[in-house]
């Protein structure tokens, strides 16, 4: 029974692909699920390892479920492993689970602006897709399904290649497929009825008037009470955030700019210094390009005319 | 006290006065380091008024020094190794014995049988009625001249020539020998004597060659190959011996070697008695002027200190420009720079004045003569001490009445047109305050003939062995192009080889010296492609005579629409037709000189009908589908004013998309199949109903969206709309577009610009404590925002202009899309650096001029990205005319400061600015492309340069554009099928799915690719083409390869390696086969096959 780093080795059979002659397994590496904080959901979740890129939940149902023996499965949380992201690349697949800048936190407002929060427009794929190596938790009904599952687990992995599991093998059918008609469906999905848009666009719209309404009263509730040393902070007009207050202290920077501008020769030390400033710039510029040309016969070797062309 | 040291000052402005801080601290300084850095400064200034005192700039002076220092060739070390030689060559040639006077023929006979060399006699060989004698008597002299005794020449690839002059005694020659060649058949059998003595002699390990000097068959010479005497494998050495003959000045009176003078008079043409024979005459006086050129140039070299490094500069530039003494490439070489700068201290200018001053430093000489060879017509004859010298007409001339020599005798009407062009690009390059164009004027190798022309032609069979008669059979060639193509072009090059030095014992032999005569075409943009020609009126009887005489048959009589009736030539401009260029060729070069088609060699029109199969058929900018796409967006853009359900005023409605700037392969042409959408943006006139939120912002703009289409469809503008959503996964990236299904069967897609996201986002990046990672999406939105809605539309409106000032832009972008696309980079490396690259050619062309074909803007361009060092230099192209040296600055500043940031270039590879795009990452940030990538591109255009250089005239153009799928790890092969059902669909059934079918056409492909990406980024990567390419081909990140234990961290599938080894612990590697396995059961039925190379 292979282990390591003691996480379970579980080989999955891939199915033949008529493009891809050549057989391949696909490990799966699974461990009781071990978080820094646990919840409730912990002791009865295994912590899934390199799942396969078209894994969807019905998947690893069905491999815990029948193809193992083992227990039901409740639900399943993908995550994605955190790599440096490639901006537009990644953001097909990504969870949804993207950190959101909540920038005011309010625990009255906080339920509507989770409700908004959920509030988006219809996804334009009928199938996600996990990164390559990607972990998933999948949470057992109970303790004994997620045990008993490990051990069935641990079984098939020591089980001989001829009985071994073939990945997604008896639920083709019940997914939406890849190849042509997903992107073919997506081309379709991308463009939504125009009474779904309106109403996302609705419920959207009136929950976030909420949201800003409440946090108004919130905020002008605030004001009102006194603080721990019994003062009320007064204050006059619209807050300014701080990005706001630094373009306004920008913009009067450059006011005193202008004002100060026809001025600069008005003394003689100031030409003077000017002069200076104006040689030693020179001074500065001639260094660099001395360095330069050092450079660029460093990176060329020698620095010759090349009558073949460069 | 400050009034009175501003007096003080102002009487004695000694050194220390000037500087602030002496004066105030009236304590002299005896601080030995305060000393120190002040001299360490004044040292440095004085440098720097040195560098920059005579120069462009000081980096220009720098440069200049360092080419200076390392193209001089080290004399010293080369005279001690070539004196002894030089010496015994000396005395070898003095000591031959004296050959008594015998008939021409005789004496090669004599010659052949006792000493087995062949006298290199000029045609036309004496005959046996020849009544002069040749003979032999020891030279009056034998002394190193030219450039190795002045210390005037560069460094080169080819061996490096010493001359060595022999002064022939002037007893050998009688009175009449300046006519009929007989000079010319006397030298050529004192030359052999030599040759055979030379060959004879023991004390000499030399090769001996005969070679024309300076291509000119009149004046064969003798070539020593010198064995070094190191290396015994019987290798030549890097310098050799040129034996060159001379006369005394004074053996033939000047007048009769003046340039309208006849000296060759045998043969039939008695009528034609005097016609005037310059070459024969010039070549006859510039035997006699060897010494005293020697001598003039040494005093030049006397009489000014950096002559000897202009010498080498000019020698540089002309080369590499293709400029040599030799008739055939151009007839104005290092000599000939030489002595110009030496006539120039005497006069030039005007009234007379000097063009060239002593004080001059070694920059300004070379820029005063450029300036002189670009702004003084030569044709108009420049006289030096002398005058009434009348010369025969077209032909440039500067003559020299000391020495009795026009200096440009070797020069054809379209050398010298040449000559004058590159001139004036260089003092272009040289006045630009922008760049220094160092690099541009000494280095870059500018004869290359397809980057250099529009069109190159290949005749055949010329015989260059005479060159009087090569020199009128181009002449006429010359002729009757440019009368032949007129305004349709701007300049006409021709050249050919030299003959190659043949063995003293060979006779020279004719078949070799028949070269290709290569002529290259630099095309009026605007003119190139008429139709109709029209010649004088039919009234004017003779000119119409003329112009039939000319055309022949082509030539017809015909009424135009002002009622003129006049002679005219019409030209076929149906697709299927060659260019105009190529048929006016082919027909008048028949005419004129018998060549059939099979004979011409004309290259560049490939590249024209390259692109015409690759970009549906589409050539111009002007053609009518630009057009209607043009149209269509006037028209939207009209509606979309009018238009009055949206409670916002409309600001404007921007073109941001290729097919709007004429920069688009694939064209629309009405078919459903090729219905890519054309992005333009929208945006209001700013309100403040608009939510202050961005996720609130997204909502409402599809609330505006829904409307919009509403509205159009209404209104009967579009037959649909729809609107779509993009970017599901960023709440503030914009997530609506709007595609319009235009009536006029374009699909446009609109989007919202709102400004208020700018502002919102850069908020967002200020504000302290978000995470990293939502910092870097914020950044990575504002830089999309940026992108789509500022930089796209700037851009659209920028190259759109230009491609109207540029006729050829548009169809050298297009082609150059091609190539990319061809070489699978589609998904890496976006349109409109692409366009910014082949842009860059057209407005900063230097060192040539702004392309005028396709075959010229395109290979340029590759040429561009085969030399660009994007690790090291920015590209910095002018879009609007305002790159000036500040922004150049502002954008040098911007580019290191990224590389400091990111030196590994994780996130910027290439970095291409433009004066209205100063970030310079605006198309190339997140890697696009990755650094891996762009040096594939590199490596491509390098590959094409080479394959260019090589192969030359034969090269198959397709071969550029075929790329090699052996770099991959695997190539994974779509179903054909697949795709060209999906496009091809609608066009089959048209009646039938119409309704179905409309709208923008699905990106399968695409979407393919940008999954696979998303599953394996980092440790694959995939290159793609277009729709139509049915090849993604993968490559493994070298770090996925390698075996590491096993982590969380490890984003691939893994394969344990303890199952096979119960000793490896917890490695592991990659699963390539679980991977593949992958792909293929996303790809399912898109997959044809996959290969693993």
């Amino acid at each position: 029974m292979p282990e390591i780093a003691g996480y379970t080795i579980l080989p999955l059979q891939l199915p033949e692909s008529p493009t891809y002659a050549k057989p391949a397994k696909h490990y799966l590496y699974l461990r009781p699920h071990e978080p820094r904080i646990p919840d409730a959901d912990t002791p009865r979740s295994l912590f899934l390892v390199n799942i396969p890129i078209d894994a969807t939940e019905l998947h690893l149902r069905h491999l815990f479920g029948s193809q193992l023996s083992g227990g039901r499965v409740e639900r399943v949380d993908f995550e994605a492993i955190p790599t440096k992201a490639k901006g537009s690349l990644v953001a097909t697949t990504a969870q949804g689970n993207v950190t959101k800048s909540k920038k005011r936190k309010r625990v009255t407002a906080d339920d509507l602006q989770n409700q908004l929060d959920d509030i988006s427009l219809p996804s334009s794929w009928d199938r996600e897709l996990q990164k390559s190596g990607a972990r998933a938790i999948v949470v057992f009904v109970d303790k004994p399904s997620m045990d008993a599952s490990l051990k069935a687990a641990k079984k098939a992995g020591g089980r001989k290649s001829s009985q071994s599991i073939v990945w997604g093998e008896g639920i083709e059918d019940r997914r939406p497929p890849l190849g042509l008609q997903r992107y073919l469906n997506h081309d379709k999905a991308r463009y939504p009825a125009r009474a779904e848009l309106l109403r996302t666009v609705n419920d959207y719209m009136t929950v976030f008037t909420q949201v800003s309404e409440a946090r108004k009263r919130e905020e002008a509730r605030r004001a009102q009470e006194p603080d721990e040393d019994g003062f009320i902070t007064v204050t006059s007009g619209p807050k300014l955030t701080s990005a706001a207050f630094e373009d306004e202290a920008r913009a009067l920077v450059k006011k005193q700019k202008e004002k100060s501008q026809g001025l600069e020769d008005f003394y003689r030390f100031q030409s003077r210094e000017k002069r200076k400033a104006r040689q030693n710039e020179l001074l500065r510029r001639f260094d660099e390009d001395k360095k330069k040309l050092e450079d660029l016969k460093r990176r060329k070797g020698k620095f010759r005319v090349s009558f073949c062309p460069l | 006290m400050s009034s009175h040291s501003s007096k003080r000052r102002k009487l004695s402005p000694s050194p220390e006065n000037t500087q602030g801080p002496t004066t105030q601290n009236p304590k002299p300084s005896h601080n030995p380091i305060a000393l120190n850095a002040k001299t360490g400064n004044t040292r440095r200034s004085a440098e720097l008024a040195l560098a920059s005192g005579f120069c462009k700039s000081s980096f220009f002076k720098l440069q200049l020094d360092e080419l200076l220092s390392s193209s001089r060739p080290n004399y010293d070390k080369q005279t001690s190794k070539l004196q002894d030689t030089l010496h015994k060559l000396k005395d070898v040639i003095e000591r031959l014995p004296e050959r008594p006077p015998k008939p021409a023929l005789e004496a090669d006979k004599e010659l052949r049988s006792t000493n087995g060399v062949v006298i290199p006699y000029p045609d036309p060989r004496p005959g046996k009625d020849a009544k002069y004698s040749v003979s032999y008597a020891p030279p009056t002299n034998v002394n190193v001249v030219g450039s190795f005794a002045l210390r005037t020449g560069t460094k080169t690839v080819d061996p490096y020539t010493v001359d060595l002059a022999v002064t022939m005694p002037s007893s050998i020659f009688q009175e009449k020998d300046f006519v009929n060649y007989r000079y010319f058949h006397k030298r050529a059998y004192y030359i052999a004597c030599l040759a055979a003595g030379i060959r004879e002699s023991k004390s000499l390990n030399v090769d001996v060659k005969f070679e024309l000097q300076d291509g000119d068959s009149l004046r064969p010479v003798i070539i020593l190959g010198l064995h070094d005497q190191k290396k015994s494998d019987g290798r030549l050495a890097k310098s050799q011996i040129r034996i060159i003959t001379a006369v005394e000045d004074k053996l033939f009176p000047l007048t009769r070697t003046l340039p309208m003078k006849n000296n060759i008079r045998q043969g039939l043409d008695k009528t034609g008695n005097d016609e005037p024979t310059p070459f024969y005459n010039a070549a006859l006086r510039s035997e006699a002027t060897v010494a005293l050129y020697h001598k003039f140039a040494h005093s030049a070299i006397k009489n000014c200190d950096a002559f000897r490094d202009a010498c080498i500069l000019g020698r540089t530039w002309l080369r590499q420009r293709g400029f040599e003494s030799s008739f055939a490439s151009g007839g104005f070489g290092g000599f000939e720079w030489t002595v110009l700068m030496s006539l120039l201290f005497e006069g030039g200018g005007p009234n007379g004045k000097p063009v060239l001053l002593k004080s001059y430093s070694s920059y300004q000489l070379f820029k005063a003569t450029m300036q002189f060879i670009s702004g003084r017509n030569l044709r108009d004859p420049l006289l030096f001490f002398a005058n009434d010298i009348s010369f025969p007409d077209d032909m440039p001339a500067l003559y020299d009445g000391k020495r009795g020599l026009n200096i440009l005798y070797k020069m054809s009407p379209w050398s010298y047109d040449f000559l004058r062009h590159e001139a004036s690009i260089t003092l272009k390059m040289l006045n630009e305050s922008r760049d220094d164009n160092f690099a541009k004027v000494f280095i870059f190798k500018v004869n290359e003939p397809f980057l250099r022309f529009d069109r190159v032609i290949g005749l055949p069979g010329l015989d260059s062995g005479d060159t009087l008669l090569a020199f009128r059979n181009q002449c006429s060639v010359y002729q009757v192009l440019r009368k032949a193509l007129g305004d349709r072009v701007e300049l006409i090059h021709i050249s050919s080889h030299c003959p190659s030095p043949w063995q003293v014992d060979t006779k020279f032999s004719r078949n070799k010296a028949k070269t290709v005569l290569s002529i290259g075409l630099l095309l009026n943009s605007e003119n190139s492609m008429r139709v109709v020609d029209h010649g004088p009126a039919a009234e004017e009887k003779d000119e119409a005579t003329s112009f039939r005489d000319f055309w022949g048959e082509k030539a017809e009589l015909r009424r135009f629409k002002d009622g003129s009736i006049r002679e005219s030539l019409v030209w076929s401009d149906l697709p299927s037709s060659p260019s105009i260029v190529y048929q006016i060729l082919v027909y008048i070069l028949n005419r004129h000189f018998n060549h059939v088609e099979d004979d011409i060699r004309y290259i560049g029109d490939e590249y024209d009908e390259k692109l015409r199969a690759c970009g549906d058929g589409v050539l111009s900018y002007s053609c009518p589908a630009f057009q209607r796409i043009t149209d269509a967006f006037n028209s939207l853009e009209k509606s979309i004013q009018v238009m009055d359900e949206v409670p916002l005023t409309v600001r404007h409605l921007a073109p941001a998309s290729p097919s709007l700037r004429y920069s688009a392969l694939r064209v629309q042409n009405g078919l459903a199949a090729l219905r890519t959408p054309v992005d333009v943006v929208l945006q209001f006139e700013s309100s403040a109903r608009w939510p202050d939120d961005l996720t609130a912002i997204q909502m409402t703009k599809v609330a505006f969206l829904v409307k919009i289409g509403d509205s159009f469809v209404s209104q009967g503008v579009a037959a649909s709309c729809k609107v779509g959503l993009e970017n599901e996964s960023s709440k503030i990236l914009n997530q609506t577009f709007l595609d319009i299904d235009h009536k006029s069967g374009i699909v446009f897609r609109l989007r919202i610009h709102h400004d208020r996201e700018e502002t919102l986002l850069e908020r967002q990046l200020k504000e302290k404590g978000a995470s990293h990672q939502a910092k870097q999406e914020v950044a990575h939105a504002l830089s999309a925002y940026k992108r789509l809605f500022i930089q796209s539309t700037r851009l659209t409106q920028a190259i759109r202009t230009l491609c109207t000032r540029f006729p050829l832009l548009s169809p050298t972008i297009r082609l150059v899309k091609y190539w990319f696309r061809c070489h699978l980079f589609t998904g890496h490396i976006s349109e409109e650096l692409i366009e910014l690259i082949a842009t860059h050619s057209f407005t900063q062309p230097f060192p040539w001029e702004s392309p005028s074909s396709v075959m010229a803007g395109f290979l340029r361009t590759l040429h561009l990205l085969s030399h660009w060092d994007w690790q090291q230099e920015p590209l910095t192209v002018d879009l609007a005319g305002g790159l000036d040296q500040n922004a150049i600055e502002v954008i040098r500043t911007r580019f290191s400061a990224w590389r400091n940031i990111d030196p590994a270039m994780n996130t910027v590879a290439l970095f291409a600015a433009s004066d209205i795009d100063l970030d310079g990452i605006t198309w190339t940030q997140y890697e696009m492309p990755p650094k891996v990538v762009a040096a594939r591109m590199s490596t491509l255009a390098k590959a094409a340069m080479k394959l260019l250089r090589e192969k030359g005239q034969t090269l198959d153009i397709s071969e550029l554009f075929q790329t090699s799928l052996a770099p991959y790890n695997f190539v994974i092969t779509l179903r054909q099928k697949v795709l060209d059902n999906r496009s091809a669909s609608s066009t089959k059934f048209k009646n039938l799915n119409i309704d179905v079918e409309r709208g923008a056409a699905p990106t399968i492909v695409k979407s393919f690719v940008h999954d696979l990406q998303a599953c394996f980024y980092p440790n694959i990567l995939f290159f793609h083409g277009d729709e139509t390419c049915n090849v993604v081909a993968g490559l493994w990140n070298p770090q996925t390869m390698k075996t590491k234990s096993w982590s969380l961290k490890t984003a691939y599938s893994t394969f344990p390696a303890v199952l096979e080894d119960p000793e490896a612990d917890d490695k592991v590697s990659a699963n390539r086969d679980a991977i593949m396995n992958e792909i293929s059961r996303l790809g399912a039925d898109l997959i044809e096959t996959i290969q693993v190379m």
